[in-house]
This record gives C-alpha cells, sequence and structure tokens, in this order.
C-alpha cells in the first residue's frame, strides 16, 4: 500500500473541501472495497479523508420514502422494520450481498461507489484495462471472462457491477443526495452510474470532492409485493451470477404496476424497462415472463465466458416473476 | 552488483504518515502510534502482540481476522487502525473471562471438535460470539447462513453448527 | 516389529477432545505467522509478469532509497545455493533466483526486505523489470509427453480381448481442473541464522525433509538446521515440498545477518506452494451381460510445469478396487509454462476416482443395472487383483452395504429425473473409493519421569489431523496412564526423525514407532531391575507399564514402581527409541491394504435456474483402526467438504495468452462454505489391519475421494445429464 496522509474532520463541509482541494486526496467510509484496491496498488491515493464518523448515519422514515444517511450500514439497513415490510427486495439484496462482517463495515453511500471485481482491473501488473487507465485495451475480453457484464458493455470493457442491493434500489427508483465543492444536487440513481459502452473508465457522474450524503428511497405502496433472486454456485456469500429484483403490483391475475431491476449483468445496475413494459397490465403468464426477459437481454455482448449469462439471466427473471406473482393468484 | 545496504534506514517516515491510536482492546487501554497504513489486524498482531487473530486473505474474503468493534464482527484486514480510534476491540484473547475460564462457544468448540488446524477457529469463535448475539441460531440452516463468512479449509463446518446450537442451547 | 500385540483399548479408539484444543480456542496455539524474533525484517516476494523469458534488467537502485528497505534481492546478488538433495516427494522445485530464467508467469524474481512488512510490499509494487518475453507453452497438446517416476505404466491380461468379450461396452473423456489446496494458514517462515547454525519456523509438513534441504543447498551440517512446525494451520499437500519460498528468507537472513520474517499472500499460495494439476483422462469399460467387467483401461494425462513434475498417481488405483482379469493403465505428463504442481489432498485417487466411478455409473446405465450392484459384482475385496495375494484387510463391500442401507438405497428409483419434491429434481448416486496404502519411516522417543508422567517427542507434525492426540491416547493406553499424565510434542526436527504428515502415511508409521519405542523403554527399565526384582530376568514383551509401575504381562500385582527403578540408578527419567519396523511385505504373504470407502450423495436441482444444493451425504470408511472416533469422524467431514469444493466449485484459472492466474482469490476461486455443507453422516467399518501392531490406516485423504463422483452421479440422476467434466456449475444444470 502506498503511503498515505490520514484526516478525520468533523464535518461534511470539511471533507468535502479537504478532498476537492487535492486531486490526490479521496473519502474512506466502510473501507471494504477501498483498502482492498489500495493492497492491490489498483488505487493510491495520497489522502485520505476519513467520513466515517461524520453525522450521516441512520435512516429517517416519512410516510413515502426512506431517508437514509449514505453512511448506514448494509446491516443496519437491513435491520430497519420498514424495509422488511415496504421493501422486501432491498432488505433480500442487503442480506444476500455480503457477510455479516462486511455488512457491519460497508456503507450504503460506498456500496452505490464498489469498484468492478473483474480480476484484470484489479491487477496492476496488467497492462490491457482500459477501466484503469484509457485506450489500453481490455484483458477481460479475451481471458478468463465468467463474472462478468453482458449488457452496457462492449469490446473496450465487459467489467461488472456487482452490487446487490443497488439493483432494487434502482429499480425502486432511489435517488442519492450529492455534496461537492459547488454545492448540493440530487442524482436520481437511473442517472448515476456510466455504462462501460458509454465510456469504460468513468463509472458514475460524481466528480471529485463530491461526497453522497443520503439515499433517498421511495416505499413501495401498500399492496405491492418484492423479492430479490440471487443465483450463484455457492449457496453464500458469492458475488451474483446473475439476480432479479421484482416488485409488483397485482390485481386478481393481471399485473397492474411492475419494477424490475437485473444483477450480475450489467456494467451497472440494470433496470428492465422493456420487460416491465411488456409485463405491464397483462395476465400472469410463464411463457410472457420469459419473452419479457429475452427482450431485456436482447442487447447482450456476450464472450465465450459469459455466454451462459443470457439464458440465466431470462431464466432468474423468470423465475422470480413466478414466485412474485404466484401468490396473489 | 551488490544491492544490499547494511545502515540503518534513514528516518525517512514523516511524521505525517504516522497516527497515534488511542483505543480499548479486550477492556484495556491501547495506544498505537503506527504507519497510517497499518490495518486493524497489523495493530493487533503487531503493535499490541494479539496474535490470536490471524490473517488468512487480508483481502476480507476468508474471515480469519474477523474482530468485534464495539460488539460488531467486523473483518479486521480490511480496516485502518486508525479507524478505532477510541473505540471498543475485542479479539480472541478477549473472550475468557477474568478468571481464565473459557466462554462457553470455546468449550462447544473443544467438545465438538468444531476445528482441525484450528487456524480459522479465532475468526469464526469471533463471528459466532456474535452470531449468538444477533439472535441467528434459530435454526442449522440459519447458523451456516450467517458463519458463511468464515472460510474452514479442513471442513469443520459440521461440528461449528452443533458447537454454536449448542452454545445456543440447542442442545448437541 | 514387536512380536506381542500391545494392549489397546482405554483410550485409544475413544473421542477424547483434542488435547491442543484449548490453545486453539484461545488463539494461543503458535503458528509460523505468530513468530517474531528480536531484530527481525520483513521480506516480501516479486514476482513475474511474464510467463516465458528471461530477466533482462532489473533496477533496484530506487528502492533502496525507500523507507526502510534495507535489501533487495534478484538473480544478480542473490546467494548460489548448492543442488537440490533427494528427499521424500522431491527435491526443490527450483533454487530460486539463481539466473533470470522464467518458466511461470508469478514465479519468484526478487526479494525485497524492509523494516516492515508494509515498507516490503510498497518497495515490491515500485519494482522495475524488464524482460525478454517469450510465448509461453500452454497447450498441452503442444507439450512432449513423458512417463511419471511415479506413476508407471500397468497392464495385466488382454485388455484387447476384454473388450471384444465385453456385451456392454462404454469409453468416454473425463477432466479435472486445476484445484489449489489453499490452507487457511498462509505459508511462509521466520528464518534466523546463529554462525552456521539456521533454526526456522516454517509451514511444512514435513520438518526433516526440509531440514535435509536447507543444510544441503546452504552448505552447513544437518545437525545445525533446526526447522520448527508446532502448528500449522493446515497444509493439503501445499506443505510437502521444499518450496524456493524458504531457501529465500534462509538466503536472505544469512546475507543480512538478521532474522527474517516471509509470509506469502494470499494471490501467491495460487502461485509458489503447488496444486492440483490439470487431468484429462480416457477410460473404456467392457462387461458382460451379467455386469462382470471383462477390461478395464485407463489412461491419464496430468499437467506439470517446466521445472517440477506432477505427483501423478491418477491411474495407480485403478488396477487393484475391481477384480478384473484385464487392465491396462497409461499415465503421461506435459510440462507447460504453469506453476509448480505438487499433491493435493488425496492426490491422484481423488481425480482418478472421479473418472473411474462415473465410468462405473455409465456402464451401469448402459447394463440396466443398479450402480450399488455393479459394484458389489466387482470390487477384489480378497485378493488385491494386480497381485493375486490376499489383502492385509479390505472393507469396500462392507462399506457400500452399510452406506446403502443407511442412505435407503433401495429406494432409488433408477430412472433418471424420476425423483422429484416440487419443481426440484432429486438424484441419488454413489461411488466407492480406494487410497492407496503408504508407509513412510518415522521413529518417536517415549520418555518416562519418576513423578509418573510421561512424554512422546517426534519430528513429525499435526497439520490438524489430531497427531498430538491420537499419539497421546496410544501412549496412555501402552503405558497404563491417563492422557493427562502424557505430553506429546511434535514438530521439532531436534526431535526423532519423522515422515511427513502427508501421504495418509503418518498415523501408522507414527502409532507404530511409539509402541516399538514403549518396547524399547520396557526392555531399559528392565536392566534396571537387579538380581532381587521379582522383574529380574523378563524379557521387554513379558512386562507392561501400568500407573507408573513396571508390571508382568501375565501377573500385572507383581510390579515394580519407575520411580523405586530409575531412583536406584540416581536416573530421574528414562526413554525408549522406537521406529517402524515395517513387515517383509513377501514373508508377510499379504498386501498392504489402504483405507476404502463409499460414498452416497442426495442433490436437489432447481433445474429452471441450474441451482445445486447437496443434500445428503452418507460417507462409510474403513480406517482400520480408528484411534479416536471424534477425530476420525471429523477427518471424513473435511474430506467430504473438500468433496464438495472439488465437484462444484474449485476451478484455478489460467489466462490463456500468458499463464497468468486469472482467479488467484478466495473472492474469486470458491471453496465450500458453512452453506453449501449438508449434515453428513459418517460411519466407520472394518476391523484392525493385520499389517502392523497398530492396526490403523490412514484416514486424511480416503474421505475425499468419491464424492465429487457421487455427486456427479447424483446429478446424472436427478437430471439424465452425464457429468464429465469438474466443476458441475449453473451453466451445466440449466434445463
Amino acid at each position: 500500500m502506498r503511503a498515505f496522509v490520514y484526516d478525520r474532520p468533523d464535518a461534511v463541509d470539511e471533507a468535502v473541501a479537504s478532498v476537492a482541494a487535492d486531486p490526490q486526496a479521496a473519502f474512506l467510509a466502510g473501507g471494504t472495497t477501498q483498502l482492498d484496491l489500495m493492497k492491490d496498488g489498483v488505487w493510491t491515493p495520497d489522502r485520505l479523508v476519513d467520513i466515517s464518523r461524520l453525522p450521516l448515519r441512520g435512516i429517517l422514515v416519512e410516510s413515502q420514502q426512506l431517508k437514509v444517511g449514505a453512511l448506514t450500514t448494509m446491516e443496519q439497513l437491513a435491520a430497519e422494520p420498514v424495509v422488511a415490510q415496504r421493501l422486501t427486495f432491498v432488505r433480500e439484496a442487503l442480506l444476500a450481498g455480503a457477510t455479516v462482517q462486511l455488512r457491519n463495515m460497508a456503507t450504503i453511500g460506498g456500496n452505490l461507489l464498489q469498484r468492478t471485481r473483474c480480476r484484470y482491473f484489479r491487477d496492476p501488473t496488467v497492462a490491457a484495462c482500459n477501466r484503469r487507465s484509457p485506450d489500453s485495451g481490455c484483458a477481460a475480453v479475451d481471458g478468463v471472462a465468467r463474472m462478468h457484464a453482458v449488457l452496457g458493455v462492449d469490446e473496450r470493457c465487459i467489467a461488472l457491477h456487482a452490487s446487490d442491493v443497488a439493483v432494487p434500489l434502482l429499480a425502486v427508483e432511489a435517488s442519492v443526495l450529492v455534496s461537492g465543492p459547488s454545492g448540493q444536487r440530487r442524482i436520481p440513481l437511473s442517472e448515476f452510474w456510466v455504462r462501460a459502452d458509454e465510456g469504460p473508465s468513468i463509472e458514475n457522474v460524481l466528480g471529485h470532492g463530491d461526497l453522497i450524503t443520503e439515499i433517498d428511497v421511495p416505499l413501495l405502496p401498500q399492496g405491492w409485493r418484492s423479492g430479490y433472486l440471487k443465483v450463484r454456485d455457492r449457496a453464500s456469500y458469492e458475488f451474483a451470477l446473475t439476480s432479479a429484483a421484482v416488485a409488483v403490483q397485482m390485481d386478481g391475475d393481471m399485473i397492474a404496476d411492475i419494477r424490475i431491476g437485473l444483477g450480475g449483468v450489467g456494467s451497472v445496475p440494470w433496470r428492465a424497462r422493456e420487460a416491465e413494459e411488456m409485463l405491464r397490465g397483462t395476465h400472469v403468464d410463464p411463457v410472457r415472463f420469459e419473452q419479457a426477459g429475452r427482450a431485456t437481454m436482447a442487447s447482450a455482448f456476450t464472450v465465450p465466458g459469459t455466454a451462459f449469462k443470457v439464458d440465466l439471466a431470462v431464466r432468474t427473471l423468470s423465475r422470480q416473476l413466478i414466485t412474485m406473482t404466484e401468490a396473489t393468484r | 552488483m551488490k544491492t544490499t545496504r547494511s545502515t540503518a534506514p534513514a528516518p525517512t517516515a514523516q511524521d505525517e504518515y504516522t497516527v497515534d491510536v488511542f483505543t480499548v482492546v479486550n477492556g484495556a487501554p491501547v495506544q498505537w502510534r503506527v504507519d497510517t497504513r497499518t490495518t486493524l489486524l497489523e495493530a493487533l498482531r503487531d503493535s499490541s502482540g494479539l496474535t490470536g487473530t490471524k490473517r488468512g486473505c487480508d483481502q476480507g474474503a476468508c474471515g480469519a481476522c474477523t474482530v468485534h468493534v464495539d460488539g460488531a464482527r467486523v473483518v479486521s484486514c480490511l480496516m485502518l487502525a486508525a479507524q478505532v480510534d477510541g473505540r471498543q476491540v475485542t479479539t480472541v484473547e478477549g473472550l475468557i473471562d477474568e478468571e481464565g475460564r473459557l466462554h462457553p462457544l470455546q468449550e462447544a468448540f473443544v467438545r465438538h471438535d468444531a476445528f482441525q488446524c484450528g487456524f480459522c477457529t479465532p475468526g469464526q469463535l469471533m463471528s459466532a460470539v456474535c452470531l449468538l448475539r444477533e439472535g441467528r441460531a434459530g435454526s442449522d440452516a440459519e447458523i451456516r447462513e450467517y458463519m458463511s463468512g468464515n472460510l474452514c479449509r479442513c471442513g469443520a463446518y459440521d461440528n461449528i453448527v452443533a458447537a454454536v446450537r449448542e452454545a445456543a442451547g440447542g442442545g448437541a | 516389529m514387536t512380536a506381542t500385540k500391545p494392549d489397546l483399548g482405554t483410550w485409544v479408539g475413544k473421542g477424547i477432545d483434542r488435547v491442543d484444543g484449548p490453545h486453539k480456542v484461545t488463539g494461543t496455539a503458535p503458528y509460523a505467522s505468530d513468530v517474531t524474533l528480536p531484530g527481525m525484517v520483513h521480506a516480501v516476494v516479486v514476482t513475474s509478469t511474464v510467463g516465458a523469458g528471461t530477466i533482462t534488467k532489473i533496477d533496484t537502485s530506487a528502492l533502496l532509497t525507500l523507507p526502510g528497505v534495507r535489501a533487495v534481492f534478484t538473480h544478480e546478488n542473490f546467494p548460489r545455493l548448492n543442488p537440490s538433495p533427494d528427499v521424500l516427494f522431491g527435491e526443490a522445485p527450483t533454487a530460486p533466483l539463481q539466473d533470470g530464467r522464467i518458466t511461470f508467469h508469478g514465479q519468484e524474481v526478487a526479494l525485497v526486505v524492509a523494516d516492515t512488512s508494509q515498507e516490503a510490499t510498497e518497495a515490491a509494487r515500485l519494482i522495475e523489470i524488464t524482460y525478454a518475453a517469450e510465448a509461453p507453452l500452454l497447450d498441452p497438446a503442444a507439450g512432449q509427453p513423458e512417463p511419471l517416476p511415479l506413476s508407471p505404466d500397468t497392464s495385466r491380461g488382454d485388455t484387447e480381448a476384454g473388450w471384444a468379450a465385453a456385451d456392454v461396452r462404454i469409453g468416454a473423456t473425463y477432466r479435472t481442473p486445476e484445484n489449489t489446496n489453499n490452507p487457511l494458514g498462509l505459508m511462509g517462515c521466520v528464518a534466523a541464522w546463529d554462525g552456521d547454525h539456521l533454526e526456522i519456523h516454517d509451514t511444512t509438513q514435513g520438518t526433516i525433509a526440509l531440514r535435509k534441504t536447507l543444510a544441503a543447498m546452504f552448505g552447513v551440517p544437518e545437525s545445525g538446521v533446526r526447522v520448527r512446525v508446532p502448528y500449522l494451520g493446515g497444509g493439503f499437500g501445499a506443505g510437502l515440498n521444499q518450496w524456493p519460498y524458504k531457501l529465500l528468507a534462509a538466503g536472505a537472513a544469512r546475507e543480512l545477518g538478521r532474522p527474517v520474517k516471509l509470509m506469502l499472500t494470499r494471490p501467491q499460495m495460487f502461485r509458489l506452494v503447488g496444486h492440483r494439476p490439470d487431468t484429462e483422462q480416457q477410460v473404456r469399460l467392457g462387461a458382460t451381460r451379467d455386469g462382470t467387467l471383462t477390461m478395464i483401461e485407463h489412461r491419464a494425462t496430468v499437467l506439470s510445469s517446466i521445472d517440477f513434475l506432477a505427483v501423478g498417481l491418477i491411474t495407480s488405483g485403478t488396477g487393484h478396487l475391481y477384480a478384473c482379469p484385464n487392465v491396462a493403465t497409461v499415465e503421461r505428463t506435459v510440462r507447460l509454462n504453469r506453476r509448480y504442481p505438487t499433491s493435493m489432498r488425496a492426490p491422484g485417487e481423488a481425480e482418478g476416482n472421479w473418472a473411474i466411478e462415473t465410468a462405473m455409473d455409465e456402464l451401469a446405465y448402459e447394463l440396466g443395472m443398479d450402480p450399488l450392484e455393479l459394484r458389489l459384482r466387482n470390487l477384489a475385496t480378497d485378493l488385491d487383483p494386480a497381485s493375486g495375494k490376499p489383502w492385509s484387510s479390505n472393507g469396500v463391500i462392507e462399506c457400500c452395504r452399510v452406506g446403502a442401507e443407511l442412505f435407503g438405497w433401495s429406494r432409488r428409483d433408477p430412472r433418471p429425473s424420476s425423483m422429484r419434491e416440487g419443481d426440484l429434481l432429486l438424484g441419488w448416486g454413489m461411488a466407492a473409493a480406494g487410497f492407496f496404502a503408504y508407509l513412510p519411516m518415522s521413529q518417536a522417543r517415549v520418555t518416562v519421569y519418576a513423578d509418573g508422567t510421561a512424554a512422546v517427542r517426534s519430528a513429525a507434525t499435526d497439520i490438524g489431523t489430531g497427531t498430538y492426540t491420537v499419539i497421546t491416547q496410544l501412549a496412555a493406553d501402552l503405558l497404563g496412564l491417563h492422557p493427562q499424565q502424557v505430553d506429546c510434542r511434535l514438530g521439532d526436527s531436534d526431535m526423532p526423525a519423522s515422515a511427513q504428515s502427508g501421504g495418509s502415511g503418518l498415523a501408522s508409521s507414527l502409532s507404530n514407532a511409539v509402541i516399538d519405542a514403549v518396547s524399547h523403554l520396557q526392555g531399559e527399565l528392565l536392566t534396571l531391575a537387579g538380581a532381587d526384582s521379582p522383574l529380574h530376568g523378563l524379557g521387554p514383551d513379558d512386562v507392561v507399564c501400568r500407573d507408573g509401575a513396571l508390571c508382568r504381562r501375565d501377573d500385572p500385582s507383581v510390579r515394580v514402581p519407575i520411580a523405586d527403578l530409575l531412583a536406584g540408578q540416581g536416573l530421574v527419567e528414562m526413554s525408549g527409541d522406537g521406529r517402524l519396523r515395517p513387515p517383509d511385505a513377501a514373508a508377510a504373504g499379504m498386501v498392504h491394504a489402504g483405507a476404502y470407502g463409499a460414498r452416497f450423495v442426495e442433490v436437489a436441482i432447481d433445474p429452471m435456474i441450474g441451482r445445486l444444493r447437496v443434500r445428503r451425504v452418507v460417507s462409510v470408511t474403513d480406517g482400520g483402526r480408528i484411534l479416536n472416533r471424534k477425530l476420525a469422524r471429523s477427518q471424513i467431514l473435511g474430506a467430504t467438504v473438500g468433496g464438495i469444493g472439488q465437484a462444484l466449485f474449485e476451478d484455478t484459472l489460467t489466462d490463456p495468452g500468458t499463464g497468468r492466474v486469472a482467479n488467484g482469490t478466495f473472492g474469486d476461486y470458491l471453496v465450500a462454505v458453512s452453506a453449501d455443507v449438508p449434515d453428513v453422516e459418517v460411519v466407520f467399518v472394518g476391523e484392525p489391519d493385520r499389517y502392523t501392531p497398530s492396526g490403523t490406516k490412514g484416514i486424511g485423504e480416503i474421505g475425499l475421494v468419491g464424492v465429487a463422483a457421487a455427486i456427479g452421479n447424483a446429478v446424472h440422476h436427478a437430471t439424465g445429464r452425464r457429468m464429465r467434466d469438474l466443476p458441475i456449475t449453473v451453466d451445466q444444470l440449466m434445463m
């Protein structure tokens, strides 16, 4: 790990100013991604500004939404009763997302900012990585690529965004509140991440010194059901091969309204809008579920190692749609 | 070409790369003056000599370095020592009581042979102590899920589950 | 070997708690990584970033100006080492930093030494190395096949005639991938010199082989090298070899005149301490309509590194499990620009069994016969089919029968996909298993003290199998003491020499050495019995130790306190040294048998999303005499977990262009976690083996053998899909 200066300011403004003033400075929160990257030598900040004690921890429950402090841990959010009742798929994604040890450390803000697990990205001795160093190529495309993305990618980069909880948060149209050098702004998650095929070296729209302070999560209205299905090789403690976050409002055996997010497939957490549109207002029909999945995956870019993900994602979504619509039939 | 340097290194470690950490480990106040890069795992092992906490991967992926910070289980390899300034840390050395008696989980681990080489054991124990506190020993499946952050390459999982179940009051 | 059968049974076999348990649960058991010595500095290995070629330039001058950095060793300044001696499991793979040649991606190319590990790690990251890179040879088809010394070709009968005579024939290709041993304990050492004396705290499974290697390569007397391994964070074979890192640490410590600590990183554990190498195997089986095997042909290719050959043993069990008159085995290796291979838990047998026991299942389906019935018809239990001589013991049929009964095998509907539970497909599969007998040499010293306590000393290591505990139990029985009165110390090459823990040979080897040592101890004690002693004139086997006294074996009431015997000569202790005295195989008229087993597995598969869960395992093992039921069960449980990992997860991947390990972390290389493992029913059958007095067979590895094939066969039963390549993953199971 490269030597760095450690600061722990007391206020958000101070932290933002401190990072903004130094191009080689960065925020440190839960550290679960950052320390790993620093040890790998992929990320070498000269100054770490520890924000983990800033007053950005806690959950405010309002009638229509949760205001989640960015430093709230995954474990704290999963333990919130309203999340279990009104955002079941968020809770399930949190619990499936990491071990208890990591959930006790990792913050929600940090989770949204997690870097890809691509081993080529994480090994600085691999020269070809467009994400790490622009225009250097992509070793993963010709390499071992099982845990890589198939949506929002092209031959320049197939890095996966491996977050679980970001998938239902995107589906439920959460937004982040950002404090930066030029003040505060709100960014919907749908506009937060940048797809690899839109520029592999840029991961999100935050600028240097921008700090997520809060995540606003709309509650699903009464009468909605939601759930998160994660498919992986191991029974626990593994990133998703594919996952599906589905929230649905049923009217008899009719899908009145629906939100779908897919994980394990995209360079960014993936909202399946085509599938939502195909299913909204239709009767429960597994054939149509599969068609909706196929439509979502139609734009997939695959390499030999990731080809299976197209079919698996369709099946994962179909299964979760069946599960979510079953009980109301 | 001889690149060995026999003279002591110049004191180039500047103060801004050093941090003072005041913390409480196993109930006793501790002060560390360490390189800012020092992880909690390294401070415990190298600065405090508490070598019960093990390094199995240094990447947050095996659980061998699990300790408690303010009562919550964390992996100490992914936390800077500086981050526990002012916090309470508990390691496996802190599980025995004042009279030196083993924690019931330690006893259950021995009785159920819940380890073989023993290297993952401190981390398994620290995880299991929290698991009981978290109320997650309701079933074998629940114990398995919430112990899955601790790899055991010797494969003692069934015996670990039995030990946790017994310590939770569920019988052997 | 002593003529009298030892009197075992008070403590041997009992499931007492691990004697080292309290140390392990309190974090006080010292592993090599826990050792700190005054003046110690830290070394970090730098590894190559090309897969083949030579180093043309290493610029280390900038590194030496970094804080804390004391030295950088490269092939230009590392001491020249003597050739490696031949020790058990082969010589050192290669002497490190002797030239600039690169034979695999991730090879040791430099060593950075600094005051702290952080300083050494950061300096290692900044080192600049220029290579004349060559295209690495990575395609087995492009390599030159060569035989393996430990796995000679075998042949009996006429396999072509057997093929012609068969009513039913199957032939297929099976593959097993590279698996990495990955003990939880990172391997490494602390090396310290005092003049020509070297003391090294290491993670080896064999202290004596390492001592010999270090002494020879550094040109110092073997008597002056001490290897200490009181505790070891697992090994599974990764600790069997004389890996270059040990030589690097010892060399640096000697050059710097300071203790050097060198711990590998987890990614380096995938590159520098061996692995289970990939295999490709072709199996042909022929049988008559009634299920009698007419031929077995087993051809295997296993991958090696350029400088260091794989152990092999893929086909070596094939000719011994089934009574078939026509058997041929052929085993070859190919040297590629790949990292060093080694033995990994159940080396060879785990891979070979996957092919043979899957093929047997295929044959059963071709025959329309129950897979269990096919095994029972052909297993060779009385005579070793290769030599025609009787086995010293063989419980493989009993393993199969007992396992089938416990599992409820008779309720199995043999048709694929016939057993369902809701959306889930259930599959039941089984496999038979054998593991070769291996009896390396060990020595031990048993000492009794005037206070009635006793000690056992040996250089052997306890890698978690329970050697401390079972040897304590054995000594307690032999000396008539409570285990708490016996102190067992291991893991120090200054103690009597011993075999490594590996090859499932140590328990038998060391236990027989202890039996021999006690016999000699009794002989020594008898020399203290004067003419007026009631024991005068008796032989070592006419007496036994009981409760601190030496007694007549046939009349224990005739006894003399050991304290009195010692005091009479002004002694405070007396020792007996012993060693394994292997019987003359020819004279014994039998073939030394290894352990046997049968595995029965239920899987549940969700065919829509390809999700497989192992729901139930019944694992039956013939391990000869079981020294401690609790610890023996743990061995089988743990090996079952390893087998589940082999079947479903473990797959060390190599970048096609460079030979780099593509998934060398615990986040990317999956091993089984708690949630993957069902409750496993472990049963032991069989009798003490006749070959040695202790009657025990090694059981550290047999529990893994057959698990993967039983799972694969269960997958076929559930889905109708035949699994021939490991691991079995989600993408193969979507239906």
